[in-house]
């Protein structure tokens, strides 16, 4: 392939220009309800240039291999209308130039487990909830991706690495009188199928959440403590910090890039932010990004001071920073664009107990229900909750959505739990997919967050 | 993909292939200067097969082995998929005017020109971060079948879309321009962008409370997004639809009126047949507050006992079909935007919703975060505020109209005009 992927770019005539090949093999299963209405492995191929002549840098996404040489002028002369037009022409930070071919050590590879096989796990946890007479329907899936990515530069960078996701997943819905109610189950991960196995506990658990949720008290919308679980910290840390930790997303935001200066105090001294994909075994592990620079750890926050930030080579250049290896692509049909890889809040040293203490009258809420940003604000769902009496969990709350403003939400955060858990499942759709974004936290306790209900 | 065909009925299947074509080119700029410029150049094809009444499906980018395709298709009927229905014979649709000629005149270059322009006017009239994305496609696909349906379709698009941010924020004011070729944005265009934007530049301070809340074109989805899944027969089918057993009720308020509207080829995007190969046609999902109709697609249709209403469309090349409202139509009302504005006593303007898909959607529910969120006292916009959420739920909300404006806007909500409600929770830090 790299021969091929070699004689598409020795017809370039710009200073830099890279390939990427990737072969997709996509093994998807789902039920409705009883029903099975998918089942199939099926496999697709594309190419994505990109080429920086003049100072501008474009891409192009293709599938046809018969169009490479038209691709390639293309990008070619979007990179000239973009160096006519831009003052600033585009740098590249310079990188270590790798030859590697990097497969991830998986516990069973799901491509050698047959299809039946998948299907009968996975009719087996479906039926789980199916079981119970107030569970109306159910929309679980079996999602395996395996991706092939081959990476060539005219550096010389020559890469080949597999990234494997195998997940199960989806949500449950229960109906009493007019009232609906649904809850998210999911395991999966980067390791291989069998974090797949012996999962049934976790269907169960989520069905009985969902059918407490029946009776539960609608939140009700106000300012509130509150204590998020470790899922719902993963997802705040990602919506309501992360994407600012993005380069790309205030590069050329003026008003952004001066408040989000490298030794600005934004949070409170024990707050800590890390992105680290090269901890093995959880979802967001990979070795290279897709400009063949190798991922490394970044301390994004240390005791509540900005103290790094996630680059693609263009935007290390642009703020002479470091390049740390975060610019990923979904897959063949996308160009790169920088990405957390897996988002946590560090270590902190409180017990469940003492937080529940220190919380005294609010809210605690449990699990994400998908969250969004934009620039400072940020919104995202949680599963259930409890009201907080005392340091005392009372009644069952449902329909919970947050909402905040990054700069006064990372400065009310006063207690970190010493529990830290990272998810089996992600999903950020910052323009593209990202399957395996994977974020984590212990418990955090928050104050004054603005909760939304009827 | 004849041939396609000519394999699978060798193997004792009904079959339908599914090809489709795309080249597109996006110009972006951030902050009034050129970004970037991509392209792609994509094709695909999805082949359905039916055999002892289960389905199968594959889908390919490179259709270089036809056998291998046809293969998958067929282990993917071991797992006993239902396709107790049948791939339709359609012919002798009406010819829809979906693709303008001139966008192939259309260069970046002019794209970049366009957009450089827009920023030039508003940068006279307020200074601030502008955004802009501008977009031309030309996409085509054809679809076949062992029952003699071929289908073929040219579509042309183009969309800019203007974004006003607001300092410190990545919360803006936008607004989307379409059409099936160039369409140079006008002066109204601009200054319902600038003049609001400026109007609501301030931070201000305001109560929480219930109050009355616009929802623009641009935001409107977050309701639309409620009302398409329970008239989906699909959420039917699972029981989970609130309006089931509803058709012929009065549901919301008689000022509201929503259609599928596929065939309007006045707006890029109409389609004479979905994506399954049934003939689309209009018709109203809401008609003056009464409940009208469910949207259906061939596997929903055979299960509940009816017919397709034409509303089977692919999620991409690797998915199968699905019911989907692809071209929503909410009926204008008679007041002007400014009139609407001038009627408001106290209330909020969503510029923009987070966390839309959050929150429990079959029920109805929503709970957003307003960013931006532009306030209104007396008549006037007077800033925007910080920290602001409104939540409700459809089934009382789309009671609650006030005015709709009386011009659409096609944004990807579909083509709506703003509407204001009385009466939503508004939470405000």
């Amino acid at each position: 392939m790299f021969y091929r992927l070699k004689q598409i770019l020795s017809r370039t005539t710009a200073r830099y220009a890279d390939i990427r090949y990737e072969k997709l093999k996509e093994t998807r299963i789902i039920f409705n309800g009883k029903e099975l209405i998918h089942v199939g492995t099926n496999s697709s191929d594309g190419f994505v240039i990109r080429v920086l002549k003049n100072g501008g840098l474009s891409s192009i996404a293709f599938t046809k291999f018969d169009d490479a040489n038209k691709a390639l002028k293309t990008a070619e002369q979007n990179a000239c209308l973009l160096s006519i037009n831009s003052k600033k022409p585009v740098e590249f930070a310079k990188t270590e130039i790798y030859k590697d071919n990097f497969s991830p050590f998986l516990n069973e590879d799901p491509r050698n487990i047959t299809i039946d096989e998948k299907l009968d796990l996975l009719r087996k946890y479906n039926n789980i909830p199916l079981s119970y007479e107030k569970v109306v329907t159910t929309n679980i899936y079996y999602n395996e991706v395996i991706r092939e990515k081959f990476f060539l530069s005219t550096e010389g960078a020559e890469i080949k690495e597999d990234l494997i996701t195998t997940s199960i997943g989806g949500l449950i819905t229960a109906k009493e009188g007019s009232l609906i109610q649904n809850i998210r189950v999911s395991a999966g991960g980067s390791t291989g199928f069998s974090i797949l196995r012996n999962r049934e506990s976790e269907f169960e658990n989520r069905t009985k959440i969902l059918l407490e949720l029946l009776k539960a008290e609608q939140a009700k919308g106000g300012i509130y403590n509150v204590l998020i679980n470790q899922d719902l910290a993963g997802v705040f840390t990602h919506e309501a910090f992360g994407h600012f930790s993005e380069a790309d997303l205030i590069e050329d935001s003026p008003s952004m890039r001066e408040k989000m200066q490298i030794g600005a105090m934004l949070g409170t001294e024990i707050l800590n932010i890390k992105d680290d994909p090269t901890i093995p075994g959880q979802l967001g592990f990979y070795k290279y990004d897709d400009e063949g620079v190798p991922v490394r750890p970044v301390n994004l926050m240390k005791n509540g001071v900005l103290s790094g930030r996630l680059h693609s080579r263009r935007t290390a250049a642009a703020f002479h920073e470091d390049i740390t290896g975060h610019c990923v692509a979904e897959d063949y049909r996308f160009s790169p664009i920088i990405r957390m890889g897996n988002i946590f809040v560090e270590l902190g040293d409180k017990t469940l107990d003492e937080m529940f203490d220190s919380l005294g009258n609010g809210l605690y809420l449990l699990d994400a229900k998908g969250g969004q940003t934009s620039g400072e604000n940020f919104t995202f769902g949680a599963q259930y909750g409890y009201i907080i009496k005392d340091g005392k969990k009372t009644k069952m709350i449902r329909d919970i959505n947050i909402s905040g403003n990054l700069y006064n939400t990372l400065k009310n955060i006063s207690a970190i739990g010493n529990d830290l858990v990272f998810c089996e499942t992600g999903g950020c759709g910052k323009g593209q997919l990202n399957i395996r974004s994977c974020h984590g936290g212990p418990h955090v306790l928050i104050k004054d967050l603005v909760v939304g209900g009827i | 993909m004849e041939e396609l065909l000519q394999i699978a009925q060798r193997k004792g299947c009904k079959a339908e292939v599914f090809f489709s074509e795309g080249h597109s080119d996006i110009v972006s700029f951030e902050d009034s200067k050129l970004k970037n410029i991509d392209s792609k150049i994509l094709s695909g094809v999805g082949l359905r097969i039916i055999k002892d009444n289960k389905q199968g499906f594959a889908y390919t980018r490179n259709l270089l082995d036809k056998e291998e395709l046809v293969n998958n298709a067929l282990e993917s009927l071991k797992g006993g998929v239902d396709g107790l229905f049948d791939f339709p014979l359609t012919c002798n649709l009406k010819v829809l005017d979906t693709y303008s000629p001139e966008i192939e005149q259309i260069s970046n270059n002019l794209l970049v020109e366009e957009c450089k322009r827009i920023c030039d006017i508003i940068l006279q009239k307020v200074t601030c971060q502008i955004n802009i994305t501008a977009q031309k496609t030309i996409s085509s696909l054809r679809l076949i079948n062992t029952h003699g349906t071929d289908l073929f379709l040219q579509s042309s698009s183009y969309a800019l879309s203007t974004e006003m941010l607001y300092p410190y924020t990545s919360a803006s004011l936008y607004r989307v321009i379409t059409g099936k070729s160039f369409k140079k944005a006008d002066d109204e265009y601009i200054d319902f962008l600038s003049n609001n934007y400026k109007l609501s530049l301030n931070e201000v301070k305001a109560r929480s409370g219930k109050m009355k809340v616009l929802f623009l074109p641009e935001t409107l989805y977050v309701l639309l997004w409620r009302l398409q899944t329970a008239a989906s027969s699909s959420s039917l089918y699972q029981n989970i639809s609130p309006l089931a057993g509803k058709i012929g009720e009065k549901v919301f308020d008689e000022k509201f009126s929503v259609f599928n509207d596929p065939l309007n080829d006045s707006l890029p995007g109409a389609r004479a047949f979905d994506d399954e190969g049934v003939q689309c046609r209009q018709f109203p999902i809401v008609e003056e507050g009464i409940f009208k109709n469910f949207y259906y697609d061939l596997y929903f249709a055979e299960k509940l006992k009816t017919d397709s209403t034409g509303n089977g469309f692919r999620g991409g090349i690797s998915s199968k079909p699905a019911p989907s409202l692809k071209h929503i139509y909410v009926k204008p009302g008679d007041k002007t935007f400014s009139e609407i504005i001038a009627s408001i006593d106290e209330g909020i303007i969503v510029g923009g919703a987070l966390g839309a898909h959050s929150g429990n959607i079959p029920n109805g529910d929503f709970s957003i975060g307003i960013s931006p969120a532009i306030y209104i006292k007396d008549g006037i916009i007077i800033g925007n505020v910080k920290d602001a959420m409104a939540a409700g739920n459809i089934y009382e909300t789309l009671n609650n109209i006030i005015a709709i404006e009386n011009k659409t806007y096609l944004s990807h909500g579909g083509n709506c005009p703003s509407i204001l409600f009385n009466d939503i929770n508004v939470i405000i830090k």
